[in-house]
């Protein structure tokens, strides 16, 4: 398996997009083009609830656990990349 | 950012809270008639959002034990059971939740919000994890919060989510505490908690259960979800609260595990805080009696729960997925939510509304809360005024 951040940053930022469109399809984010450099918070307007519920889904996508505290710096879809792959070692 | 500004977020939320009608969060009862009505800006308003689902807060047992309590020990403990010394009511309470229980050990806290920092703060530390349903109550997250455990959290009542967390903490879940409620606030749907039992046992975890909502509500005795599922004798720690069922105001933990002495001196938000009052305790502990003499009491508020989950169902109305005393109607959105929830303010009714962030799905609702004293004519008014929602 690629782990590079690239590599993750793109497999979230598809996870995301479906995730919204699953959800959350009358948020006017689910329309959004989501790319890794993507700030969860100030672009698409997710509320900290949504952001949790994501978490859910990408802990289930890599098989790993991420605890809460983890979660207070992820800005970007780049920046919780880093935290997967963090979690994956 | 400058110390106050952030609060501008906070005062925008607020203001749009009255953009339809009246804010929900200022809502003032200038009086209290009964357990189910009050007058609210000189109506006479049914009150279907109160939690007090044995409708014993006017209960005259009740009054008279807190009145007789108050004149004889005052209104206050003034300080903390452990700089200031306990009352006899603060032990003869804990024997009386332990003996419902049919567990050993027991323990009063201030406030149920109190219990669940009181008690998580106390289980759990550095390096501990804890597994957490996610639409717990935010006195569980805060609890978890204040412990420093690490947090993860698994889907809503969804046992495969939780057995796959608990499974990826290896060695670590025989130090990981999984915590759930017995029914849930918002939507009033139950744990399936034999299922958790289960997991929980096999991986070696404990396991801790909220019946904030559940006690008086489910089981013979009215322990709770736990006690009606038949696995009560296999939860690590209940906790709970004097302020719904009960009508009165604090919580407890109850537990078979004799650490829970020890929490005494060890819970800071059990440690720091004035005790319980002597009319609390008294109410409480009558209260207790009456929810263990009078099981009718019970009867009752299911089949107005019954009653008024059919009725709003057949006017086609979306509801929470199991009928039970909280009646969750989900609204279109959050505009059409305080539209409805002020054309029944303005009806005589009085409900909950419930917005997001506090909901599961980022829903919004106006949740009811069925009591034992909502009589039959107040039930049949309350689904007039939501069928006039849809006229």
């Amino acid at each position: 398996m690629t782990n590079s951040i690239e590599a993750v940053g793109e497999k979230l930022a598809e996870i995301l997009t479906s995730y919204l469109k699953d959800n959350w399809s009358d948020s006017p984010s689910s329309n959004k083009t989501i790319t890794a450099a993507t700030n969860m918070v100030t672009e698409l307007q997710l509320d900290s609830f949504q952001v949790m519920e994501f978490m859910l889904e990408v802990e289930d996508h890599y098989d790993i656990v991420i605890d809460l505290d983890s979660l207070s710096n992820i800005h970007t879809i780049t920046d919780l990349a880093a935290v997967v792959i963090d979690h994956q070692d | 950012m400058p110390l106050l500004e952030k609060f501008s977020v906070a005062g925008q939320l607020k203001s749009g809270l009255g953009n339809v009608g009246k804010d929900p969060t200022s809502v003032v009862f200038d009086q209290l008639n009964s357990a189910t009505e009050g007058v609210v800006e000189g109506r006479t308003t049914i009150l279907a959002g109160t939690n007090n689902y044995l409708g014993l807060t006017f209960d005259p047992a009740c009054i008279a034990a807190g009145v007789a309590a108050m004149q004889s020990q005052g209104t206050g403990t003034t300080g903390s059971r452990m700089a200031n010394g306990s009352y006899a009511a603060h032990g003869a309470l804990e024997a009386e939740l332990a003996d419902l229980y049919q567990c050993s050990n027991a323990l009063v806290f201030s406030t149920g919000y109190a219990a669940n920092l009181g008690v998580l703060t106390a289980l759990l530390g550095k390096g501990d994890a804890v597994l957490l349903d996610s639409d717990a109550h935010a006195s569980l997250y805060d609890g978890c919060g204040m412990s420093q455990a690490d947090i993860y959290r698994f889907k809503h009542n969804d046992v495969k989510s939780l057995e796959r967390r608990i499974k990826r903490l290896g060695d670590r879940s025989s130090r990981c505490l999984v915590v759930v409620e017995g029914m849930y606030s918002v939507l009033g749907d139950c744990a399936p908690l034999k299922e958790i039992v289960e997991i929980t046992e096999r991986y070696g975890a404990r396991l801790l259960v909220d019946e904030a909502h559940s006690l008086g509500v489910f089981g013979e005795r009215g322990c709770g979800v736990a006690e009606a599922e038949g696995v009560l004798d296999k939860v690590d720690f209940v906790v709970g609260t004097f302020s719904k069922s009960l009508g009165a105001m604090g919580g407890f933990c109850v537990s078979r595990h004799d650490v829970l002495g020890l929490f005494r001196y060890v819970s800071r938000p059990f440690m720091f805080t004035a005790s319980p009052s002597p009319a609390v305790m008294a109410t409480t502990r009558e209260a207790l009696k009456q929810l263990r003499s009078r099981p009718e009491l019970k009867e009752t508020l299911w089949s107005n729960a019954r009653r008024l989950y059919s009725g709003l169902k057949e006017l086609g109305f979306e509801l929470g997925p199991e009928i039970s005393p909280v009646i969750a109607v989900r609204c279109k959105d959050r505009e059409s939510a305080l539209a409805q929830w002020n054309q029944l303010l303005e009806a005589g009714i009085y409900v909950n509304m419930m917005l997001p962030p506090a909901t599961p799905g980022g829903a919004s609702f106006l949740r009811c809360s069925i009591s034992a004293a909502h009589t039959p004519e107040q039930i049949s008014t309350i689904i007039e005024k939501f069928a006039e929602l849809k006229s």
